[in-house]
């Protein structure tokens, strides 16, 4: 079977404008702007093995970068990135736009997830997409003047004067804020019903976090939801090229709260790439069992919060209560409890403490029994099972055409766990199954997680029984920081270990991206290096985004408390959504 | 054939528990109003909606499906006081009233099956229905997923 | 002659010129009525269910068994500003959610307090970054600060016991129409001068290489 390039090269003859070698081993293509949408229609509906999922839009200015080896001339750059599930790969394109005002056609009659991604480009690169239906600011408010990413913005809040809101800026933001529903083409009236418009405004208790979503309602049925977003936008990206390579991890750690550790993972397999660093066995393993234990953190608190909205106020103490255990172990090994920033560019931060074992195991033999009273208790509640059942359904293909990952996915049916199809740091020695579900609703989403907590503890169990010896750091000079003992031996080492840590580590020019099956989906970071201490771009996939997209479209003639439901099962977390 | 006594039932205990429950209600508004602090900044009477100004207005004119359930309330809470008149007399009107109320309780009834069954009472969508139309939706379009 | 002493710099002090029985009269009455209300206040702050970002998890955990601030008197937490006493700023500051965190302050009903939690909240914490403001004291007073990235749940409950010291120490109007209307707090103290003398006593540290 050909591969991919030649058989865009035959069909596009004068499409195509080079291939750009990253450090992955998928294709990067360069593509002509007025030729793109024909390239991404072939590539969705009429090749065999067809890329049907739009995995990220995003953009890069390339106004101040030095590397650009042989790279087309471009001011910004527009960059598609396409997953295949038959083939099991990725696929990037790039479209040079060299204008001084950069404009490309909107993809949103091929792929509908493509709508937010496009609005974020607009709001934090200033590109227009002529044909997007709706282009307006999305993560910034709509009175911000300018666009973040470029390089010419200002990063810091203090490089921007001291911020006052008097009585007056408060009238206009809050004025500017106030949902008009023509802005929106959304109607008044339903026949002879008038429909009302709620916010379910930035301060809810059933949002978890600060979300707003503005519902038009016909009674207590839903019509219409539109969600407003960018309450919680931290500016991570931003943040990446400014920070060095080194200390960029704690802002990692906070990109989705919940997952602690799981968060760096796919950073600093990314850096280590663009790096060249080889990690050792013990440091692969020692990096699983620490995710697995946040994602069974993760999805305890997703549990009982998920069943409290639905009107159980006893699981919340309980699972609240098994995180705490869960939380022990993380703090003996770790030092801190939901942030630990521990992982590093070569390695971890230091070796496991001695009777690491005895903590673990522990907590292996008290869990089951506890997920079994779970099951007992919420799962299998009548009133649970009527409150999600049925509720929020959508197929494998809308799935798909979304942009969905994670248990959002597995739970229609389809068996895609990024660990099993594209294994990462040793997951393919491990033994875990990969649970699915029926129907796609509610229910199916929290028993597919559900079964992920026994599956996580199967796999730290392997960890514990079979870890290996050996150092908690590569030898890699670009280890940041390196190996302690060498650095009170010899002097090398300490240069490195200074100028590493004040500094930042030079990691060699180049691009690279690295993906993680996370607690909510797949997060991915796609970093450009341009052979300078900090990153010149920071890509931060998160799954989050594409689920919250969905969320009006399979919410559409359910009620109020059935939105809660749909909320919940979900699972989103605000800082996964706008970084 | 004897002449029942009259009964005289004292009024002023009853005036007494009236004023009672008077002056103590206004008494707990009257001084609550009075006490504790005020303020008043821009957004303090403002309507509260998650903190943001809220669009449009809350009096509208909404579905049928409220009234239907206020209408039913009527119905049914009128029934009651009838159930309830029959019962404070229920030894002065013997059998003969017992079968007439034993009737009326099993109109009652029947409407009340007749009301589920047409499903008035039926608020949101029908999980189960919309479960089946996507199983079939996902019978018809089958979605080949052909693995390595 | 005045029939009272008062400390240096007590922002409690009585001031006037009455007589000795009227003075005596006062300083009992309004004392023991004032410190009454100060401790109702205190044993039933409730707080307001506000989370912005990560300390949110680790203020929900403290709500839950393990760590239970209900026991101090925050039992119920209300969705609503208009029936909550405490508002918790437990997050990054926004500059898109500054009106919304300045509108529900002001449809707080007094008595009410804030407190800042978390590093973000305190000062912006590690987000020098344009959509964050610096600080929720930019915009809004502040009553106690917990430090921290964020701050253990025992951390919250240390600074819940702080606020709550604070309320029992205040003096406030009793009603609207007549009287002082003026709110007196006492000093804010920095913990960390108190704790220092301790923290200087501590000469063993535990090795992070045994659990």
């Amino acid at each position: 079977m050909p591969d991919i390039i030649t058989i865009l090269k035959t069909k596009f003859p004068d499409g195509i404008i080079s291939e750009q070698i990253t450090k992955n081993d998928f294709p990067t293509l360069w593509v002509h702007a007025h030729n793109c949408m024909a390239i991404l229609y072939f590539l969705k509906k009429e090749i065999a093995q067809p890329y049907t999922m739009l995995y990220d839009l995003t953009a890069i200015d390339e106004q101040a970068r030095i590397y650009r080896d042989e790279q087309p001339d471009s001011r910004f750059t527009i960059v598609y990135q396409l997953l295949s599930f038959q083939r099991n790969t990725f696929l990037r394109l790039k479209i040079p736009l060299t204008s001084q005002t950069p404009s490309v056609p909107s993809i949103t009659s091929v792929w509908p997830s493509a709508n937010w991604y496009e609005r974020e480009v607009y709001d934090l690169f200033g590109v227009k997409f002529t044909g997007h239906p709706d282009l307006r600011r999305i993560l910034m408010p709509n009175t911000w003047v300018g666009h973040p990413l470029q390089k010419c913005h200002p990063a810091r809040a203090t490089e921007m004067g001291p911020f006052h809101l008097p009585e007056s800026k408060q009238d206009k933001e809050q004025e500017a804020m106030k949902f008009k529903p023509e802005e929106w083409g959304l109607n008044k009236n339903l026949g002879d019903d008038e429909l009302m418009f709620l916010n379910l405004g930035p301060q809810h208790p059933g949002t978890h976090g600060i979300l707003r979503l503005v519902v038009q309602l016909d009674g207590e049925d839903i019509v219409n939801i539109v969600p407003d977003i960018g309450f919680h936008h931290r500016g991570a990206e931003k943040m990446g090229e400014r920070q060095s390579w080194h200390s960029y991890i704690p802002y990692t750690d906070r990109v989705e709260y919940l997952g602690g550790v799981m968060n760096n993972f796919p950073y600093v397999m990314a850096v280590e790439k663009l790096a060249g660093i080889e990690v050792p066995e013990r440091v692969k393993m020692i990096r699983i069992m620490m995710s697995e234990l946040f994602r069974i953190s993760s999805h305890l608190v997703w549990y009982g919060t998920f069943a409290q909205d639905l009107g159980m106020m006893t699981p919340v103490f309980l699972t609240f209560n098994d995180r705490e255990k869960v939380l022990g172990i993380v703090e003996a090994i770790c030092g801190a409890r939901m942030h630990p920033n521990w992982f590093r560019i070569g390695g971890v931060t230091q070796d496991l403490p001695k009777g690491w074992e005895k903590l673990v195991q522990a907590f292996i033999d008290y869990f089951p029994k506890r997920l079994k009273e779970y099951d007992n208790l919420v799962m299998k509640n009548s009133i649970f099972k009527a409150r999600t059942v049925g509720i929020g359904v959508y197929t494998t293909e809308e799935a798909i055409e979304w942009g969905i990952t994670g248990p959002g996915l597995r739970a229609t049916g389809f068996e895609w766990d990024f660990r099993k199809k594209q294994p990462y740091s040793g997951y393919q020695n491990f033994d875990f199954d990969v649970p699915i579900g029926k129907n796609g609703d509610c229910y199916d989403r929290a028993a597919v997680r559900v079964e992920e907590m026994r599956q996580s503890l199967r796999i730290i169990q392997q960890c514990v029984n079979n870890m290996p010896e050996g150092p908690y750091k590569s030898n890699h000079p670009l280890t940041t920081p390196p190996l302690k003992e060498k650095t009170l031996q010899d002097i090398e080492t300490l240069i490195h270990h200074f100028i590493n840590i004040s500094l930042g580590p030079v990691i060699p020019a180049g691009e690279a991206f690295c993906s993680v099956e996370a607690t909510k989906g797949n997060n991915g970071y796609y970093l450009i290096s341009d052979g300078n201490i900090n990153s010149y771009r920071t890509r931060i996939r998160t799954p989050s985004f594409p689920h919250m997209q969905l969320v009006p479209e399979i919410s559409r003639g359910y009620t109020i408390p059935d939105l809660m439901a749909i909320l919940g099962s979900v699972d989103y977390v605000l800082s996964d959504i706008d970084r | 054939m004897t002449v029942a006594p009259e009964t005289t039932t004292l009024l002023w205990p009853f005036l007494l528990y009236g004023a009672t429950v008077v002056i103590l209600v206004s008494g707990i508004v009257l001084i609550s109003y009075f006490l504790g602090e005020r303020h008043k900044e821009s957004a303090t009477n403002n309507v509260y909606e998650g903190g943001i100004i809220a669009t449009g207005t809350a009096r509208l004119k909404f579905p049928v499906d409220f009234y239907v359930v206020a209408l039913f309330f009527v119905i049914f809470d009128m029934a009651a006081v009838f159930i309830i008149a029959w019962a404070i007399t229920v030894k002065s009107v013997g059998w003969a009233g017992y079968t007439a109320i034993l009737l009326f309780i099993a109109a009652l009834a029947s409407i009340l099956i007749y009301i589920r069954s047409v499903g008035a009472f039926d608020f949101g969508p029908n999980s189960k229905r919309i479960l089946k139309a996507y199983r079939t939706k996902i019978k018809n379009t089958s979605y080949e997923m052909v693995d390595k | 002659m005045k029939w009272w002493t008062n400390k240096v710099n007590d922002p409690t002090a009585l001031t006037g010129n009455s007589s000795f029985e009227e003075t005596v009269q006062k300083s009992i009455v309004l004392t023991n009525m004032e410190s009454m209300l100060a401790w109702g206040r205190k044993n039933s702050i409730w707080p307001f269910n506000f989370g912005l970002s990560c300390c949110y998890v680790e203020m929900a955990t403290s709500i839950t068994s393990k760590y239970d601030i209900a026991r101090f008197g925050a039992e119920v937490i209300r969705g609503t500003p208009r029936e909550a006493d405490m508002m918790i700023v437990a997050g990054t500051v926004f500059i898109k959610m500054a009106p919304v965190i300045k509108q529900l302050y002001e449809q707080m009903m007094a008595p009410r307090w804030v407190i800042s939690m978390g590093a973000c909240a305190n000062s912006g914490g590690m987000y020098d970054i344009y959509s964050v403001v610096q600080g929720v004291d930019k915009f809004m007073p502040v009553d106690i600060y917990v430090p921290g990235c964020p701050p253990r749940p025992d951390a919250f409950m240390e600074g819940l016991l702080l606020l709550r010291e604070q309320i029992g120490k205040e003096r406030r109007p009793l009603n609207w129409v007549v009287g002082n209307q003026g709110i007196v707090k006492p000093e804010a103290i920095s913990m960390k001068e108190i704790k220092t003398v301790e923290r200087m006593k501590m000469t063993e540290i535990r090795r992070p290489d045994e659990v």
